[in-house]
Formats: structure tokens, C-alpha cells, sequence
């Protein structure tokens, strides 16, 4: 079971490119990424609520794919296993007074 | 709430496509486009498309894609742009962000045709400017028409590697190398085969260590990489540029049927998260459609017949349509989407070995590993013959679905036969004319005129050109092999230009005899 937390991972090794950025909006680290996960964050909704990834300005379009691909190897899972992020309106970056600025009745055609 | 019968997300070729297949049974149909021009990818694809005349074969992408927005809008579709669709609900209801505000609609079908997204890979230095995506690359220079850099190295050597390279060049880039770490190159042969005799040279088993510069890129080194993938110590190979492209496989952008609840899987033959759904693109969720990308990374042409089988699945789903004229209109669909999904790159033979053609000949090494067929292999294909006065060449070596040559030649001295993916071959009991036609249909930039002996001891070649200036008639250069090399002297005598060939110039360069099948691209000399 993959969010069987009593699961053997091993421990985390420290690796060359740890430093390397892998979520440019919210600057998050492979090594960070593989360290949340010995330290107990198997799904990618716990990854991104720990550490933030996937959640800035791209909404993870560049880098959701790269952090299931260095998750899953650290659990030592096939990616195709991991379920990906939930989905969430709003489905692209939008500004809160935006949001709250919906369309009344009547004034349809602007 | 506005109302429509049917609601399209995504305004490329398959939402379009959709659009106009329910507009036209009558729906009130509306498509919502994020981008602040429709079209999807076309408008960046400038190359001929493949394929047989019921896919459009022969004609370039971004003229597809203005004829479907014509039919789109005698359909009575409508199209509104830059307008982000960001949530789908219950019931079918949508929330569009257009400027400053947020609106709902509601409509009683959904056919979702969002694409996909580009992949990226990391390595040392991937975040620095000028480290980008190849369609990143394709938008700057075909929509915007800003050169993306002077010299590129490219990595990815599938088709959308490939063909960005081509245009790389055609803008006026230099493209260092082509770099990939899979073994052999993943797109067609022709497409590399054209961007080979350019001379770019192409690394496979080979990718990139990092990305050099400080606060932009300005060089690069690969090195080549064992069965895992890890690199071999003492190979690596440094490159100077100022841009690396990347292009190393697109991502369905299926948030949006996630969050509408529909039952989705894991699936890498299609890219990644897709919606399940039956052929026709209904998902789990009644009136909810897909086509396109989102629901599996294939070509624009098939998108294009997979907008069309949403639309009419739609249009009968909402009683537009008889059960019976659905069923015969799928059909027909079904057929021609079948004859896409044929030959060496289907998605059934995606990972396959394949080491033969349909005919029993053996698949050209060289092409799959350089990008060019050798000089010891092209002979054993049907479209390379040898005969006294001009004849054509072809140089298509890979099953593929593609046909326009064959109708090109009114002559009928091509012949491909009933199996759109068999090769070309030289039909020797007719006469060549020279007229080039087949030349310019080809989408590969496969075909060549040749005549052996065009006079004592020269032959003629003539090769597809789309690159500018033109060269002048007169002008002495080189020619240059299926490598790319330098391989004689060379003296252009006649540069064809004609509406017919759609932009595919025919240039005919006289070359000494001996190199009449060696030679086979034209390079002025350097001043």
C-alpha cells in the first residue's frame, strides 16, 4: 500500500543536484521534495500543502509531472501509482477581486 | 446564466472541429479559448501536414486552421476569446474568467478539447533565460516572428523536436545540435532527414549535464548516457548558445474533467491523467465529451477527426440527431481516424522494435541513429531507382500515413496503392515530365528530380527549398549530402516558385554525374 506509513523507504541520502529548483514559482528544491517524503509526506497533496509546490503562479503546470516522477522514486513506486494533486476551481491564477466579481443579471453584454 | 445546448472548451483543432460538427445539427454551440487567438497550436504550424486528402494532407497547419475558423463561423459557432474557463461543476455549469470579471454559464452537453502542455526535464542551470519549451520557441517565431536566439541546441527528437528545428532554421537560427537520450530518434525519418542534411548534427544516447551562464544561457554541454540513462564519464561535448529548446513530450491539461468528476486513470501511452472514455470521447459522466490531446497526446489531424466524433456524439446525446445517422456518421469517422493510426508510429506500435517495413526491408540504422539514410542503404528502397532522363527519387524510407505524392503525379509514375502507409515507388512504365509537382506535395521534403546525365558528365537534382533568400539562377555553391556534408560543386540552374507548390520552392542545382545520388541540398558559399 503506498500511504502504508509503516512502509520501509530507507532513510534519505543526500544527492548532488538536491540543491537544483524543481517548483520555480514557489522555489522549492528536489531535496526538499525528497526530504518531505522521509519525513512522512507519501501523497502529493501532502507535499503540496507541506511545502508549497505546485501551488504558485503555474498552478504546477511545469513542475507537477517532475515532483510525482522524484515522489515516486523516493517510495520507490511507478509515478502512474501516485494520485495526482486534487483539481480545484479556480482552475487558473485569479485574482481575488476578480473572482468576487461576478457578472449580474442585466448587464450580460458588456 | 446564459444558456447553450453545447459548451466547448478550447478553441484548437479538435474544439473547433467539435463545434462545427454539433453547430451544424443544429445546437447552440459556444467555445471558450483562454488565448487571445483561436486556433489552438495551427496558427504555429507552418510545415505541410501528412496524411491522405480527407486529412487535409499537403496543406500547412495554419491554413487548416483559418479554414476551420471559417467553418466554425458558418456554422453559426460562437467564438469567444481570452476567456478562461477556470471551473466546471455540477450540472454542467461553468465559470469563465473574460477581463475583470467572472461569469456562469449553463449548457446540457460539455465537450472539454483543452490540449496539452508541454514536459519539461531538469538538469543544472534548466531555470536559466533562454532555457525554453520548442512550442514556447514556435509561438515566438510564427505568431509573434521574433527569433527565439541565434545558435540552439535542441533536445527532443520527436516529431515536435524535429519539425521546431526545421523552423529554427528556416527563421534564420543556427541549430547546433539535436541532442536525445533515448537510443533512437522518435519522430519521423523525413523530418529528420531534413534537418540532418542541413548539416546539424544529431546526439542520441545523449543529454544534457547543464546549462552554462550566470544570468543567461550561454552554452551548454550534453554527454552521453548508458541503458539507465546515467551518464558516461569522459563523454561530454560542450556547445556554445545563447538557447536550448526543449521538446521532450506534452501533458493532457485534463484539470478540468478531474474536477468535474470524471473517472480518470494514469495512462503513459496517452501521456499521462486522461479522462476514461470510449472511442467516440464520452467520459464517465453523461454529456460530458472530450477530443483532442486532453484525452491522449496524438497529431492535429486526428484531434481534428475526434472533434468531429464529440460533436456528433453530443448532437445525439441532446436528441439532435437519429441513433442511425450517429452510427453512419462514427463510421465514416472511424475510418478515417483508423487510417491515421496506421504504420510504424501508431499508438499500437508506440515502444515497439520495429526493424522492417511493411514491404520487408530492412529499416534504415542510420536514419534512426543520425537522422539520414546512408549511401549503402537508400537503394533498397522502391522510391530509389536509377533510369536515363529526369526521374523522381524518393526518399521515403518509413511506413507512414501519408499519400499526396501519389495524386500529385499526373503522370502516374508514383505509386503508393491502396495501403495509405506503403511506400512510395517508381512506376517505371511511365514518363517523368519534370514537372516538380511531386516534389512540393511531399510533406516530408522527401522527393528529388533527378536526372543522371542531364549533359556530359553532370547530372541535374532537384530538391524541395524553403528557406530565404532564395537562391539565384547562376549562383555557384555546394552541395551538401543526406549528412549534411560538403560533397562537390555545385551551380544552380533553375529555382521554380509557383502557388501550386504552396512555398515549397524547387531548386535544380547541377551537380558532376557522379554525385547525382549523393547529392541533396544546395548551399551558397560563403563570402
Amino acid at each position: 500500500m503506498i500511504n502504508d506509513r509503516n512502509r520501509e523507504i530507507g532513510t534519505f541520502v543526500p544527492a548532488a543536484d538536491d540543491d537544483m529548483i524543481v517548483c520555480r514559482c514557489e522555489e522549492i528544491t528536489k531535496g526538499e521534495i525528497r526530504r518531505a517524503v522521509h519525513e512522512g509526506m507519501y501523497t502529493i497533496t501532502e507535499i503540496r500543502r507541506y511545502l508549497r509546490c505546485g501551488m504558485g503562479l503555474c498552478q504546477g503546470q511545469t513542475c507537477a509531472r517532475l515532483v510525482k516522477g522524484i515522489v515516486a522514486r523516493e517510495l520507490k513506486i511507478s509515478p502512474a501509482q501516485l494520485e495526482p494533486a486534487s483539481s480545484r476551481a479556480p482552475m487558473r491564477p485569479t485574482e481575488m477581486h476578480i473572482l468576487a466579481n461576478e457578472e449580474k443579471e442585466g448587464k450580460r453584454d458588456e | 446564466m446564459k444558456r447553450y445546448d453545447l459548451i466547448v472548451v478550447g478553441a484548437g483543432p479538435s474544439g473547433l472541429s467539435a463545434a462545427i460538427a454539433a453547430a451544424g445539427k443544429g445546437l447552440k454551440t459556444v467555445v471558450f479559448d483562454e488565448n487571445e487567438r483561436p486556433g489552438g497550436q495551427l496558427f504555429k504550424q507552418i510545415h505541410k501536414f501528412f496524411g491522405s486528402k480527407e486529412h487535409k494532407a499537403k496543406i500547412r497547419g495554419f491554413v487548416i486552421g483559418q479554414e476551420l475558423l471559417e467553418e466554425a463561423d458558418q456554422a453559426g459557432v460562437e467564438v469567444v476569446l481570452n476567456a478562461t474557463v477556470i471551473g466546471l461543476y455540477q450540472d454542467k455549469e461553468i465559470v469563465v474568467r473574460t477581463g475583470e470579471t467572472v461569469h456562469h454559464y449553463k449548457a446540457n452537453a460539455i465537450i472539454i478539447a483543452t490540449g496539452a502542455s508541454e514536459n519539461m526535464v531538469t538538469f543544472d542551470g534548466w531555470t536559466l533565460p533562454g532555457v525554453i519549451g520548442a512550442g514556447a520557441a514556435q509561438t515566438m517565431m510564427n505568431l509573434h516572428g521574433v527569433r527565439p536566439g541565434k545558435r540552439v541546441l535542441m533536445l527532443g527528437s520527436g516529431n515536435v523536436g524535429l519539425v521546431v528545428s526545421f523552423q529554427l532554421l528556416q527563421c534564420g537560427c543556427e541549430v547546433a545540435a539535436l541532442v536525445d537520450a533515448a537510443p533512437k530518434i522518435g519522430g519521423y525519418g523525413v523530418h529528420a532527414a531534413k534537418v540532418a542534411r542541413t548539416g546539424v548534427p544529431f546526439y542520441l544516447s545523449h543529454t544534457i549535464v547543464k546549462a552554462e551562464g550566470t544570468d543567461h544561457v550561454t552554452g551548454v554541454t550534453i554527454a552521453e548516457v548508458d541503458a539507465h540513462f546515467q551518464f558516461i564519464p569522459g563523454t561530454e561535448k560542450h556547445f556554445d548558445v545563447d538557447t536550448i529548446c526543449v521538446a521532450v513530450g506534452l501533458s493532457p491539461m485534463s484539470q478540468l474533467l478531474k474536477m468535474a468528476g470524471c473517472q480518470m486513470e494514469d495512462n503513459p501511452k496517452k501521456g499521462g491523467q486522461v479522462p476514461v472514455c470510449d472511442e467516440h470521447g464520452a467520459t464517465s459522466v453523461p454529456g460530458i465529451f472530450v477530443a483532442g490531446d486532453v484525452s491522449g497526446i496524438e497529431e492535429a489531424s486526428s484531434a481534428m477527426i475526434e472533434g468531429r466524433m464529440a460533436g456528433i456524439r453530443a448532437s445525439e446525446y441532446l436528441g439532435y440527431m437519429q441513433q442511425e445517422e450517429e452510427k453512419s456518421s462514427l463510421d465514416q469517422l472511424d475510418h478515417a481516424l483508423d487510417g491515421l493510426r496506421q504504420g510504424m508510429f501508431a499508438p499500437a506500435n508506440r515502444g515497439r522494435n520495429i526493424t522492417e517495413t511493411e514491404e520487408g526491408i530492412p529499416i534504415s540504422e542510420n536514419l534512426l541513429t543520425h537522422g539520414f539514410v546512408a549511401e549503402d542503404e537508400i537503394e533498397r528502397f522502391p522510391g530509389v531507382t536509377r533510369s536515363i532522363g529526369v526521374h523522381p527519387v524518393m526518399e521515403c524510407t518509413q511506413n507512414i500515413p501519408c499519400n499526396p505524392c501519389q495524386d500529385a503525379c499526373a503522370r502516374h509514375c508514383i505509386r503508393i496503392g491502396e495501403k495509405i502507409t506503403s511506400l512510395p515507388a517508381v512506376n517505371p512504365e511511365n514518363t517523368c515530365i519534370g514537372c516538380g509537382l511531386c516534389v512540393a506535395s511531399c510533406s516530408g521534403q522527401a522527393i528529388f528530380l533527378v536526372n543522371e546525365q542531364s549533359e556530359e558528365g553532370y547530372a541535374t537534382v532537384t530538391l524541395p527549398y524553403e528557406f530565404l533568400p532564395l537562391p539565384e539562377k547562376g549562383e555557384k555553391g555546394v552541395a551538401l549530402g543526406r549528412d549534411g556534408q560538403e560533397v562537390c560543386s555545385a551551380q544552380v540552374v533553375e529555382v521554380r516558385t509557383s502557388p501550386t507548390f504552396d512555398k515549397t520552392n524547387l531548386l535544380t542545382m547541377k551537380v558532376p554525374a557522379a554525385f547525382a545520388m549523393k547529392a541533396r541540398f544546395y548551399r551558397k558559399k560563403a563570402q
